[in-house]
């Protein structure tokens, strides 16, 4: 008995280890990606949809994570959230912050609660979550001429106001990106949408940055993201 | 057969003791949400209860192998359940785990159908693997970690996914497709008790191992036993206490045999001289 009992055990731990980590690789990439080890897993960070202050660049994010949660429990705004397998694939369980549902208030908490160093404590200005970019070709203020408005109200929620965000003579507003912290308060209080003529779409978009460290900001990187 | 009285069993103690884990984690994100009281954040991957950082072995671990990068805080956080495991094996599994926690209570509840209750709760295991199906678990677990490069157990952790799932209901009003790995897992009891638990666990192959050499044993006396093998019909990973497999590092000293048995042959016992003297029941300690 225990010999006919062994080959069908062996056979099952093979088929459920095979089943595992194909189930595991084909649920998180392509075939195409697989040429490259280093894009086998694609981040889901995009436009507007970023990490948690202070954290780390996002190749090793998903690396030091340890999906335990203690960022969104104490973000007191609860903006900070959490892709699931759908979403995410292999980064299931990450923070990330949408800044058109809730932007990010800097208030810091949850850098420190975090156990893996995935989010580093830093300063308020020393945060970059991203930077922001301003459509001005949407932006009310920057098509005074056409809409006959000034608006000014990125201007006026930046924490940064008047050196992340400064306004010129004409009350344009334009982005200084080395103090930019990429909250994405301004983002989420643009009323670009508000006009009819902009279909819904927000003049100020926030653009993930590929950064080495937290303080070694080059104005190349943030032109070339 | 001399049954030991109500409060002097160790099970009602082990089972008060789950219950209040269940409840302080599930309780966590309801008091984070809703009263704003960050006193305790997380789960069992990682928990803080105040400044007390607890950083799970084996999540710890892969986030170092896959990150390549030590970071202290992570490092401290591992020193109590390391030093837990080291000390008294497996007992998170047995005293703290969730999943544990949700398997006793279908037992319970099993076992309160009339008529066939008690062959229900303590049923026999349909499917039995070798029990060191458990090693062979751990190694695929970080040799897939290590392949693709990012964490995997972090976020498949059964009994870090009843945190996460917790949360996700109370903070999002949603639960995510993983919850489904939690009722598999669950289900799997119905096939086997403790099926995960016993064979597939990495986190619990994990503790075994750090617990090889543990001071917490159930020593076996066979002067005192009668052989009537209750024990090994209670015992949920399916050793049997009865020749000693108790000392293996498959138990997880949950405390069940120590209770059922009439004469008491099975003790708790701390082993001071444990890094020297070997166990008694290690010869009997072979696998299958």
């Amino acid at each position: 008995m225990e010999k006919e009992r062994k080959t069908d055990r062996r056979e099952f731990l093979k088929v459920t280890l095979g089943a595992f980590i194909g189930g595991a690789l084909f649920s998180s990439c392509s075939l195409s990606d697989l040429k490259n080890p280093k894009t086998m897993v694609k981040s889901p960070i995009k436009t507007n949809i970023l990490r948690p202050p202070g954290a780390v660049p996002e190749e090793h994010f998903a690396q030091k994570c340890i999906r335990c949660g203690r960022c969104g429990e104490v973000c007191p705004y609860h903006c900070i959230k959490y892709f699931d397998v759908k979403t995410g694939g292999v980064f299931s369980g990450t923070p990330y912050i949408d800044v058109m549902e809730k932007p990010c208030y800097l208030c810091m908490k949850c850098v420190y609660v975090c156990p893996t160093g995935s989010l580093v404590p830093c300063a308020k200005e020393e945060v970059r979550m991203g930077v922001a970019v301003i459509n001005r070709q949407i932006c009310v203020t920057w098509q005074q001429d056409k809409t006959g408005l000034m608006c000014k109200t990125c201007f006026n929620v930046c924490p940064f106001s008047g050196v992340a965000i400064k306004i010129d003579h004409d009350f344009r507003p334009y982005i200084i990106e080395e103090n930019c912290t990429g909250c994405g308060i301004c983002a989420y209080s643009c009323i670009a949408d508000t006009y009819p003529e902009n279909n819904g779409k927000k003049a100020i978009s926030i653009q993930p940055i590929k950064w080495k460290k937290i303080k070694q900001i080059k104005l190349e990187d943030i032109k070339k993201s | 057969m001399a049954k030991k009285s109500f409060f002097k069993r160790i099970t009602l103690w082990r089972y008060l003791f789950l219950t209040g884990c269940f409840i302080t984690v599930i309780g966590n994100p309801f008091a984070n949400y809703y009263w704003d009281v960050n006193f305790i954040q997380g789960w069992f991957q990682s928990i803080g209860i105040g400044n007390l950082w607890v950083v799970s072995p084996l999540e710890g671990l892969e986030s170092i192998l896959t990150a390549k990068f030590f970071y202290m805080p992570s490092l401290v956080g591992m020193v109590i359940p390391v030093t837990l495991a080291s000390l008294m094996g497996r007992v998170f599994c047995s005293w703290m785990c969730p999943i544990e926690f949700l398997s006793l209570l279908t037992d319970k509840v099993l076992g309160l159908i009339p008529k066939w209750g008690n062959s229900l709760k303590y049923r026999k295991d349909l499917v039995r693997f070798a029990k060191y199906t458990l090693w062979f678990a751990l190694v695929a677990e970080l040799m897939v970690t290590m392949i693709i490069g990012y964490p995997m157990f972090v976020w498949w952790s059964p009994p870090g996914l009843v945190g996460r799932e917790t949360m996700f209901y109370v903070f999002y009003k949603h639960v995510t497709v993983e919850v489904f790995i939690v009722i598999f897992v669950l289900l799997l009891n119905l096939i086997t008790r403790r099926m995960f638990c016993r064979y597939f666990c990495p986190l619990g192959a994990t503790l075994a191992l750090i617990g090889k050499r543990r001071q917490l044993v159930i020593e076996y006396d066979a002067s005192k036993c009668v052989g009537c093998k209750i024990c090994d019909k209670r015992c949920p990973m399916g050793i049997s206490p009865s020749v000693g497999e108790s000392q293996t590092v498959y138990c997880w000293n949950c405390a069940e045999c120590v209770d059922v048995c009439p004469t008491s042959a099975l003790n708790f016992v701390w082993r001071d001289r444990g890094f020297i003297t070997l166990p008694k029941g290690s010869k009997q300690g072979s696998a299958v």
